[in-house]
Parts: C-alpha cells; structure tokens; sequence
C-alpha cells in the first residue's frame, strides 16, 4: 500500500475543497485576513478544482482504475465534511492545515 | 399531499424518513461496524493468537495436521490466516456445513486452540439486512427501507434551496438551525456515498425484490440463470457431485507451494483458503481461493483449482458475463472488500456520518415539532423512540463486546446469550427512553455507553486477552467513539440552557411565526 501517495491524496483533496469554499464570499470573509486582496477570491474555485484532479492522480498511485474513483469520492466527502466541522469549530487551523500536511508529506519525502 | 412541488416534496421526506428513518438508523449503523467484521469476531476471539505466519507456510501445517488426523476423509476444507483475521482453520466434509465442526490451530505450532463460541462480527453483517427477523421478513423490511431511503434522498434534494450556497455551512449552538445545517450538510457532501450504498444494497438482492425479468427469462429456473452466467463453475459443480471417490493412493502435492502459486496470481496474502477433494488419491483436486477483494466486483466461488498429484493447473477463474459483472461490481461496491485497509477506513467514516445523517433528521423532526407545539402524545412517542434507537443502539453494540467478555467461556449455547444480552439493553433503553424525560435519558444512556466503551480496555485487560495490532486498533477506535459519546451527552445540557435562553429572549417580541425553512 502506498502511503505516501494516499497521505497525498488525503490533502489534496482537502485543499481542493477548502479552494471551493474559500470562493464563496462568506467563507473568505470567515478565514481570510481582511489584508489579503479580494480580487484573489475567484480564483479559488478554479484552483481547488485543479487540486482535486491532482487528487485523483494521487489516489490512482493508490488504488488500481475503478477503486481509485471510489477512493477519491470517498476522500473528496469526507474531506469537505472535515473542513465543513472545522470551520465554526477551529477556523485558524483550517487554512493551515493544506500548508501542514504538504510540508509533512514533503518531509516523508526526503 | 397538498400545495406546490416543494411542499408535497417536503411532506414525503418528513414521512418516509420519520418512519423509516428507526430502522434506517440500525440498518446503517450495524452496516457500519459490519465494514470491520472480522477484526471485531478477531477481538472476540482472544483465545485466537496471531503469529504472523505466512499463508503457505500455514498451508503446509494444515496439510500435515490434516495428513495425521483425517487421512481418509474425503474432503479436507482450510482456511488461512489473512491480513485481517488470523486464524488459521481446518475442516473435513461438506464445506457447506459453514462454521460448524471448524478445528482452529495455532499457525505456528500446529496445536489445536479452542476459542470461544461467539455472535462475532458477523452479528452486525447479518443484523444489518436481516434484523434478525425470521424467515425473510427481516430482507423485506429493509428492502422497504432502502426504498424509502431513496425517497427521502431525493425529495431532500428537490427541497433544499441553497445546496451550492449552503455547501459548507454548519452554525453550531443555533438549536434548529444547527441541527438542519448539520443534516443537510451530511447529506449533500456524502451524497455520492448515500446513493450508492442504498440503490447498491438493493442490487445485491435483485432476485428476492425484483425476480419477474429472470424468472421470465428462465422460467422459474433461477439455478439456469447462474449457470449460464458462469458455464465453467457451473460445470465443476455438476462434476463435483457424480466424481467417483475410489481411485489408487497417490501422495498430494504441497498445499504450500499450491498457495504460493495462488498468490502470484491474486497477490501475496489474497489467499483466503483451499479445498481438497479426495486428498492422497490419484484423482486429487486442489481449490484454492482468494479472499474478496483483489477487485471491486464481488467475486464469490472465485478459484483457482490444481491437480493434486501433479500440480498441474486445472482450472483458472473465468470473467464474469456483463449482466453478471455490472451486478457483481454494484455487490462489491457496497460489501467494500476491495483496497485494503484505506478503503475500509473510508468506507467506515462515509457509513458513520449516514448514520448521523439520518440521527440529525430524526431529531430534526422533534426540535421542529416542540416549537410549533404539536401533539405532545405522538412528540413524546417520537422522542423516546429516537432515544432507544440512537442512543439505545450504540449502548447495546457496546454491551454485545462486554458480554463476550463477562459471559463464561465454556457456558452452554453461548451464542444465544450474547444475543439475548444485546436485545436485552436494546429492550432495556426502550423502557427507559420512555418513562425518562426525553434530555435525561440521552444524557443518560450516551453516557453509559460512553462509560462502557472507555471501560473496555480495563475489562480487556482484567480479562487476560493477547493483544496484537487489530485488537489494539479496535480498542482505540471503541475508545475514540466512547469520547465522542460522551462529549456529546456532556453538551447537552449547555445545548439545552442555550435554547432557554433564547426562549426567553425572544418570546416576548416575536408573535408572529416564522417561516420554516428547509
């Protein structure tokens, strides 16, 4: 079983997810530092579609074809359910938590 | 029915999740746990020991065991030990016989262990689309509930009005507000999840709901229907009845080295276990099996079959028909035995959220009805049922593990006991759900299975078992839901004190009643 590439997965598809919320106006107002630009928000939904399809080429590192598609669902629902609980509950570490993950999957790496 | 789409709509889903939605709760549930039913009989099976023996290296053992105690049997049946259970376990006879007349040996020493008689994870699998009902009443009625499953999936959608804008909205500590947002948002991320496990857990029983096209088309043959769909294994079978057993002694073939082959060609540790048909005679045949899962499509009587003397390869598995395959792989998709242990996790927390997907919307249903102030018989009828089936049900899985433990290993028809005791909190929850006023007896049956599962360890302990990794593994995952059980009854009362005060901040000013949104 590859971990690495399942690790990957995993975060990849939490970012993509967190991409889309963040798109949407009240959620950036949520998490994000009134400093940032706003003209930035729309590119949000674009980039976490990216992420979800970098996702998918993750889980099919994992899993062979038709599992890895039940396995990128899977990860994709239940990483929006995640972000979902995170939100009202520990917004800070909603935004961190991509950043976290890629420099723990970067340091298994190495 | 009445008004426009949305209310009628509105209507359907109250009604079939409310009355379904009981059922649906267990069905889900033991569904749930059923994901881990080998590692939970596993645990309820200490006497079993785990000695990391690999799978031929375990074939081998049984083929001397066998060799010295049933020389003469005609069929010699093994099961392996696999990366999820094991245990290694030999029969002679009839493989239809099931569990029945199974010796268990210690994988590494060859000496016979007898474990303990127990419901096992299995209790949970067959729960799940039995309900222990006789005959098949039980498949009936969760079939009935699959159906309205759907229903309920479909209206909620056609009734929710903000799907895209409300995807990741959840507002904790609003009362109704929370409770909607928390059921709509399980619903709407996991959709792809509730959909496929409820229409696929309706494909595995296609004969028994739906039986008119096949029996058409075979006139009522339904054995014509399998065997025409896989020719070569039907053939096997008609040749294993009239296959002569006298033949001249003949030595058989290494089962490990059978084994090894095997796994080169399902993978290293896929193989769940073999058959011998007439060992030690020239007309040895050798069946060896994979265990579920080196593919989505549920792949049952899956074999590959040997000569026994020579060890020529006989017979390979064939590929499935497409009507055969799409229903196998619906099968597959919902027994999730395919990619390890990642997709099992997966599949585990998807069922967990349904599960509280469907608790959300029951307890939807009395939050609403207890402010508009609706008949309070039927409300109190609600309520307490909802307690026993939610809270209730998790309390009576929990005590299913202590009684394995706490019930006396030798004790005559042990099965039945565990059965009884898990019926008997169930039954018990009831009568205290209802005679309990409806936010005491959550607290109250939450925090006895929260205490009961983060006692587990203790009793495990106390009671002598082997620890390995699953058996750990379960611990912690038990131990993790007792603290989930118990933060969730530990809430409540701030949940409670919080909607008071907002009663009465609010009832002075607000007369006129507010629109329901859904």
């Amino acid at each position: 079983m590859n971990g690495s590439a399942l690790f990957a997965s995993l975060v990849l598809a939490y970012a993509g997810m967190l991409g889309f919320c963040l798109g949407k106006e009240r959620h950036w107002k949520q998490l994000i530092d009134p400093r940032v630009s706003v003209r930035l928000r729309p590119l949000c939904a674009p980039i976490g579609a990216v992420l979800l399809c970098l996702a998918a080429f993750a889980a099919l590192r994992v899993w062979p074809g038709g599992m890895a598609l039940v396995g990128w669902f899977g990860a994709v629902s239940l990483a929006g359910f995640a972000l979902l609980m995170l939100i009202p509950y520990a917004p800070r570490v909603v935004t961190m938590l991509p950043v976290l993950g890629g420099v723990i999957w970067a340091a298994s790496l190495v | 029915m009445k008004g426009t789409l949305t209310q009628s709509m509105a209507w359907l889903h109250t009604w079939c999740g409310l009355l379904l939605g009981w059922v649906l709760f267990a069905i889900f549930l033991t569904g749930t746990l059923a994901v881990f039913d080998k590692e939970i009989s596993w645990w309820m099976q200490p006497e079993l020991i785990d000695r990391a023996q690999p799978a031929s290296e375990a074939a081998n053992l049984a083929h001397r065991w066998l060799t010295t105690h049933h020389p003469d049997e005609s069929n010699w049946n093994v099961s392996l030990p696999s990366e999820r259970s094991a245990a290694l376990g030999v029969s002679v006879g009839e493989r239809r016989r099931g569990g029945e007349g199974v010796t268990h040996l210690d994988p590494l020493t060859g000496d016979t262990l007898e474990p303990r008689e127990t419901m096992g994870g299995n209790f949970f699998f067959r729960f799940h689309f039995s309900l222990n009902l006789p005959n098949m009443l039980g498949i009936w009625v969760v079939g009935l509930a699959a159906m309205a499953m759907l229903v309920a999936l479909i209206s909620g959608i056609v009734i929710h009005k903000k799907i895209f804008k409300e995807f990741f909205t959840f507002r904790p500590a609003k009362g109704q507000r929370s409770w909607l947002d928390a059921h709509n948002a399980s619903a709407v991320l996991l959709l792809p999840f509730h959909l496929m496990i409820t229409y696929t857990g309706l494909v595995i029983f296609f004969l028994i709901y739906m039986p008119a096209a096949v029996d058409a088309l075979f006139e009522g043959d339904r054995q014509a229907y399998f065997s025409e769909a896989q020719p070569t294994l039907a053939a096997m079978r008609a040749g294993e009845r009239t296959r002569p057993t006298e033949a001249p002694a003949a030595p058989l073939v290494p089962l490990g080295d059978l084994v090894a082959r095997a796994e080169a060609r399902f993978g290293p540790g896929m193989i769940g276990g073999l058959a011998v048909a007439n060992p030690g005679r020239a007309n040895a045949e050798v069946t060896v099996r994979p265990v579920l899962g080196h593919r989505i499509e549920l792949t049952k009587g899956e074999a590959m079959v040997f000569n026994g003397v020579t060890g020529e390869l006989i017979r390979e598995p064939e590929a499935s028909r497409t009507s055969q395959l799409i229903q196998q792989v619906m099968a597959g998709l919902h027994f999730a035995q395919f990619g390890g242990y990642p997709m099992r996790w997966l599949y585990f927390l998807c069922g967990l959220i349904s599960s509280a997907m469907i608790a959300t919307g029951l307890v939807l249903y009395t939050v609403k009805q207890r402010r508009q102030g609706t008949n309070h018989a039927f409300l109190k009828l609600v309520e307490s049922l909802n307690v026993s089936v939610i809270a209730g049900l998790a309390l009576a899985c929990i005590a299913l593990l202590w009684a394995n433990r706490l019930l006396p290993t030798g004790l005559e028809g042990r099965l039945g006991w565990e059965l009884r005791l898990f019926f008997g909190v169930w039954a018990l929850t009831w009568a205290h759900g209802w005679v309990r006023k409806p936010m005491q007896a959550w607290r109250e049956q939450l925090y006895a299975a929260a205490a009961l599962a983060l006692g587990l360890p203790a009793l495990d302990v106390l009671t002598g078992s082997a620890t390995d990794t699953v058996r750990l593994s379960l611990l912690a995952c038990v131990v993790a839901m007792g603290l989930g059980l118990g933060w969730t009854a530990w809430k409540i009362p701030a949940v409670v004190a919080a909607r008071k005060a907002r009663a009465a901040r609010t009832a002075p000013i607000d007369k006129t009643p507010q629109g329901v949104s859904s």
